[in-house]
């Protein structure tokens, strides 16, 4: 028998088979989401209140009245952290055998190895649109109008395709679906050394210097310019580069991980 | 045309703090539709050598062909002739098993309707219709094997390779799995299965060849394995290591195995008594002796010198056993 399914059947196929899965564990999700929204509950209950209304016609007005708008990107960032399940679902099909019973049948191994990195994209859209959700409940509303909530889902897509070849890189690295779990340090400092709380143009010292190398800062910031400024096109195009960029070598360094990691020996 | 035919392959594993060679020289040739077991201790090849022929390890050295299609140069062609359930194939455990049939099913280019239809024949074939919409995770050990096999019939393949596939099931589910692996070979399917058990080999395989050390040691039917032998086993036991020691250097045909004596001859029943008789005289206290047709572990043992790992007791002891008690 022949198989006879192009190289897309069979990644939709294997991709429903972890959506199942994704769905069998929806407390999974809730770490992540938690986290996030407690971000923005927290920082706009603990800033909000110097930043948001109150701070209008001062030097601190930088959220232009709603520091739920200024502040929602950091925790959109945070949802999709949410992308790094990839590298956890792949090493977990590694470690189970899995993986091994798809390769030993006539279907292609890019098929194997790209549907746990759609189901991290999955997981980000769902995270990060949850997030939205919880915000626009509290008060967020885009400079740009409703579409900005969906060009900052592209630009949280994007950045979170990043964290999953990331997570898939270092989870097949460590040989282990607990290393893929433990690289997600690198969130907090990614996160950090950037302008989190105050625009960049606030910072001082060595953090100036390491938000300016920190691409998480161009991701921020294009998600501020939608949501508190408008269509702010240079910093628009630098947060997409940046999280292109970041996606790009990071799903660029899995694929050359999981190919040598899945050579026949 | 052969089923399989595996000529002299070799696998050697290098790293940088040494160089292991797994497989050293294996050779066999299985004709279709015939059960081919590959007995042996564990790390002894036997798994190397089939995730060689799965296509799932490159080949050192050698060549091997199946359905005289090329092993290391054809390997998606291979794939598509064969089923594989091997030691440490997984199984989705958060899916349930029908799901994990539809999903290979499609994965083998069955429509939707028609992977429907085949999961029902393939659930009833491993016994697990009603199991079916049940998580994996909630199944025995038992019912995972049985889905692990199904899961490799979804194509109806020519040949299908079993690593080892009763490897920690209780006797019961152990016989099951044999019923269905008897029916596949029936209903036309090749089967090259690897076990550690004598007596598995003995009642599933057609024939069998021995691996040790990477090197296959002896291959043919069960019974022209035993047959190889040449005689009877004749075995004893001892009460003391003291005696046992004295008693091998009397008997100087003799093979120690663990804290026994085995001699093989012809009629060995008849033996006996010249033997004990021989001992007796030394002053050596016999504790059992018995004689029995040779099984499988005896055939290992000849060949290897060492007794295969795991070896249940042979079950077809005679009725010849004497017992002297100490102090007589």
């Amino acid at each position: 028998m022949q198989t006879n399914r192009s190289f897309a059947v069979q990644l939709q196929i294997l991709t429903k088979r972890l959506v199942l899965r994704f769905m069998r564990r929806p407390l999974a999700e809730l770490p992540n989401i938690f986290i996030s929204a407690f971000f923005l509950f927290v920082y706009d209950g603990a800033l909000g209140g110097v930043f948001g209304g109150s701070a209008q016609g001062t030097p601190l007005d930088f959220a232009n009245g709603n520091f739920v708008n200024f502040i929602l990107p950091v925790s959109i960032v945070s949802a999709s952290l949410s992308g790094g399940a990839s590298g956890i679902y792949l090493v977990e099909d590694i470690e189970s055998g899995v993986f091994k019973r798809y390769q030993s049948m006539p279907i292609s191994k890019w098929a194997i190895i790209l549907s746990p990195m759609l189901i991290g994209a999955l997981r980000v859209l769902v995270q990060a649109g949850l997030i939205m959700v919880i915000g626009k409940f509290i008060g967020a509303d885009p400079a740009v109008g409703t579409v900005g909530f969906f060009v900052v889902l592209s630009i949280a897509f994007l950045w979170g395709m990043g964290f999953a070849g990331y997570s898939v890189a270092a989870g097949v690295r460590s040989g282990s679906s607990q290393g893929a779990q433990a690289a997600s340090f690198l969130f907090f400092p990614a996160l950090f050394l950037a302008p989190t709380f105050v625009p960049r143009e606030a910072l001082r010292g060595w953090l100036a210097t390491a938000s300016a190398y920190n691409p998480t800062t161009y991701v921020i910031e294009a998600m501020r310019a939608i949501m508190v400024e408008g269509w702010v096109m240079d910093v628009l195009l630098k947060g997409y580069i940046a999280a292109g960029m970041f996606a790009f070598v990071t799903l660029s360094f899995a694929v050359i991980s999981v190919g040598k990691a899945t050579e026949k020996a | 045309m052969l089923a399989v035919d595996v000529k002299n392959i070799k696998k050697t594993f290098t790293s940088k703090q040494d160089t292991v060679e797994a497989v050293k020289d294996v050779s066999f040739q299985v004709e279709q539709g015939e059960i081919f077991g590959l007995l042996g201790p564990n790390g002894a090849g036997k798994s190397t050598t089939i995730l060689m022929l799965t296509t799932l390890l490159s080949i050192t050295d050698g060549k091997a062909s199946i359905l005289g299609i090329d092993v290391e140069t054809q390997d998606k062609e291979v794939r598509e002739k064969i089923g594989v359930a091997l030691q440490d194939t997984g199984i989705d455990k958060i899916l349930t098993g029908r799901e994990l049939f539809v999903t290979t099913c499609r994965l083998w280019g069955y429509s939707k309707a028609d992977s429907e239809k085949r999961t029902e024949e393939l659930l009833e074939l491993v016994g697990l219709t009603e199991a079916g919409d049940r998580r994996v995770k909630t199944y025995s050990g038992g019912m995972k094997r049985r889905l692990d096999l199904g899961l490799s019939l979804v194509h109806s393949p020519e040949i299908l390779f079993l690593d080892e596939p009763t490897t920690g099931l209780d006797p019961g589910s152990r016989r099951v799995l044999w019923e269905e692996i008897k029916r596949l070979r029936d209903s036309g399917v090749t089967i090259i299965l690897t076990t550690q058990y004598l007596e598995e080999a003995d009642e599933l395989a057609d024939r069998i060849a021995i691996i040790d050390e990477g090197l296959v040691v002896a291959e043919g039917t069960s019974d022209e394995l035993k047959a190889s032998i040449g005689g009877d086993v004749i075995t004893l036991s001892f009460y003391s290591d003291e005696d046992l020691e004295k008693a091998k250097n009397i008997l100087t045909d003799a093979v120690q195995s663990k804290d026994e004596l085995r001699i093989t001859v012809a009629d060995g029943a008849s033996k006996i008594p010249e033997y004990i008789n021989k001992l007796i005289s030394e002053g050596i206290e016999v504790s059992t002796v018995s004689a029995s047709k040779p099984t499988l572990d005896d055939v290992f043992l000849e060949v290897t010198g060492n007794r295969l790992e795991g070896t249940e007791k042979p079950a077809e002891e005679e009725p010849t056993t004497t017992r002297k008690r100490r102090g007589r």
